[in-house]
């Protein structure tokens, strides 16, 4: 593979870790503008932790996701009992208080005589682990799309669990489910931790790929993105989301063809899209008709599946 | 204390410039109950419209401010043909996604008609700022004042007093019942829809008069300071509108002078999360449910 390959490659998983985090809200029935404030936390608090402390990568990674998630679990107390369009203005105004608070943040130490670490504004440089080890950037991107694997399989596992029922249930009717003994809140708060760490997990990839992180990377338009690529990908499985990011990122922002007419093009398919697929591509009827069809092939009979409609 | 309280003349001034913007969201959101993240964009089209009749053209202000309000309002209802008139009932997410794909589409069109990234917008007034005692006023920022009250009373007076209004208020508390009395529902819209584009193109037309430039960011500046300040003032509240408008203004151009830029935005997005958190309905919303679920 080219190195150009290799770095659009390298993205899309990297973007997909954020498109998955605000997707495990959405299952909830909460929409977050702010899954990219656990990213650039995530960024910082690994990328910190490998060319500041010393750490090995994946210790760093895994502190990060913790980091993310505490932040998250943190945001999501006060923030979860928020109705639809106040909860997602209040992850709004929270990631663009993360972002400014970078923006002013300055921690710096001296590493070989050079000043190393978040410096406000110009952001955070010489994230130089993955140069300093010797791994190749296609290495690392086959350590991204393991991580990446990992947790679409964690996903595939929860959509078949009891947790993943109820999340879908508190997504569909949060009334009805506390009528069935649901303790609603504390699993919204347990998925916006888990959805936190997600975010994270990318983030920390992402410093590590591109070696330097600044803040205004994690604006606001990230984070609507993040939410769009579910819509358009589909909220019926993990890998919606992915093929929402796949379709932008892969499809759009590599085939140079469109040029200055991108947005006009994409933003138009989306729209209309949207109206035949309100759920977008892979929503909920697609991956159950296709769930129903392999275990009808399977068993030769059939019979109608559970789930959602 | 001089300074204290021409900051606050400041800060109402340039408050009245997103409680405008926040009236003309708050005039969507009442109607649809959805987010249209591409509030702003339009906006931004109609500035785009009334800077190249001025630079193309030499139009006059009257003509640009008129260009602006047409601009804005066709798009406006471009936007609700694509995302919001063809949506089943529960597909409020699907829209607010769509008006954000709709956001980054006009963005980059405005950017293929005016490729370079500020242009020059014709000023309000010229002449110097009224003094006051010690106090300075400029002249544009209070006709901009002037406009914003005056917007919010005939918003509020077309809302209360006509039967248009009667009909929309009719459409925001049930729209079935208000279909079945005989209310055209999605005419109703539509026109609610061109109304809101009209204010927010008055509302943009008057800042970027003040600020004599209009860049592709606008559009996003615009959404935002709208959405803030309608978040702040209490969804669904034509008052509340206003008054948060007024509100943010008023700690933004504080916090700017006393801790500069940056703390200004991390104030600004302070306050709003606190009242959201504290208060959600806003300062004077009643609290009305959003359409975000996908069952309606």
């Amino acid at each position: 593979m080219d190195d150009y390959l290799v770095s659009v490659v390298s993205n899309i998983g990297i973007i997909s870790f954020v498109a998955l985090s605000a997707y495990l809200l959405l299952l909830t029935g909460e929409i977050s503008f702010g899954q990219q404030a656990f990213f650039a936390i995530g960024a910082y608090a690994a990328g910190i932790a490998t060319a500041m402390w010393g750490w090995p990568l994946p210790l760093a990674i895994a502190w990060g996701a913790a980091a993310g998630a505490a932040c998250a679990v943190t945001l999501g107390i006060p923030t979860l009992r928020l109705r639809g369009l106040q909860f997602a203005i209040a992850t709004l105004a929270f990631a663009e208080m993360v972002r400014i608070l970078f923006e002013l943040w300055r921690y710096q130490i001296d590493i070989d005589g050079e000043p190393v670490g978040p410096n406000g504004t110009d952001g955070f440089r010489n994230i130089r682990y993955v140069f300093d080890h010797n791994i190749e950037a296609f290495d690392f991107m086959m350590l991204i799309y393991a991580v990446l694997a990992v947790t679409l399989g964690s996903f595939m596992l929860l959509e078949r669990s009891r947790l993943g029922v109820i999340f879908r249930m508190i997504g569909e009717d949060a009334t009805l489910a506390s009528l069935q003994g649901i303790a609603v809140a504390r699993y919204k708060v347990f998925a916006a931790g888990i959805a936190g760490a997600l975010a994270a997990v990318g983030g920390g990839l992402y410093a590590h790929l591109t070696t330097y992180v600044e803040p205004r990377t994690f604006d606001v338009m990230l984070g609507v993105h993040s939410l769009a690529y579910g819509l358009i990908g589909g909220l019926g499985t993990a890998l919606g989301p992915l093929l929402g990011v796949v379709i932008d990122v892969g499809l759009l922002e590599s085939v140079r063809l469109f040029a200055g007419y991108r947005m006009i093009i994409f933003g138009g398919l989306v729209a209309l899209l949207l109206i035949v697929r309100p759920r977008g591509l892979l929503d909920e009827r697609l991956v159950h008709g296709i769930g129903r069809l392999f275990r009808n092939a399977k068993s030769g009979t059939t019979r109608t599946g559970r789930g959602p409609p | 204390m001089i300074d204290f309280i021409q900051n606050t003349i400041d800060g109402v001034m340039i408050g009245a410039s997103y409680g405008l913007l926040a009236l003309g969201f708050t005039v969507i959101f009442g109607v649809m109950r959805r987010l249209n993240l591409s509030y702003g964009p339009t906006i931004m089209i109609g500035a785009y419209f009334g800077t190249v009749l001025y630079l193309h053209f030499g139009a006059g202000l009257l003509a640009v401010a008129a260009a602006v309000v047409v601009g804005a309002v066709i798009s406006g209802i471009y936007v609700e043909r694509l995302c919001f008139a063809p949506m089943k009932a529960g597909a409020g997410i699907a829209s607010m996604v769509s008006s954000f794909a709709i956001w980054m589409q006009l963005e980059q069109a405005a950017v293929l008609v005016l490729p370079r990234h500020t242009y020059p917008f014709p000023p309000l007034v010229t002449g110097p700022a009224l003094e006051i005692g010690p106090l300075l006023v400029r002249p544009d920022h209070l006709i901009m004042l002037t406009g914003a009250l005056l917007l919010a009373a005939v918003v509020q007076l077309a809302l209360y007093r006509t039967r248009f209004g009667l009909g929309l208020r009719a459409v925001i508390a049930n729209p079935i019942a208000a279909n079945l009395v005989g209310v055209d529902v999605g005419r109703l819209v539509v026109l609610a829809f061109a109304a809101a584009s009209a204010i927010g193109g008055v509302a943009g037309f008057l800042v970027l008069a003040v600020d004599q430039q209009v860049t592709p960011m606008f559009g996003m500046w615009a959404t935002l300071k709208g959405l803030i300040a309608m978040m702040i003032g209490g969804l669904g509240s034509i008052p509340g509108a206003l008054l948060g408008g007024l509100l943010l203004g008023v700690v933004e151009v504080h916090s700017h002078w006393l801790f500069g830029p940056q703390v200004r935005d991390l104030f600004a997005y302070f306050v709003l999360f606190a009242f959201l958190v504290a208060r959600p309905g806003g300062l004077l919303g009643r609290t009305i449910d959003v359409e975000l679920s996908h069952r309606a």
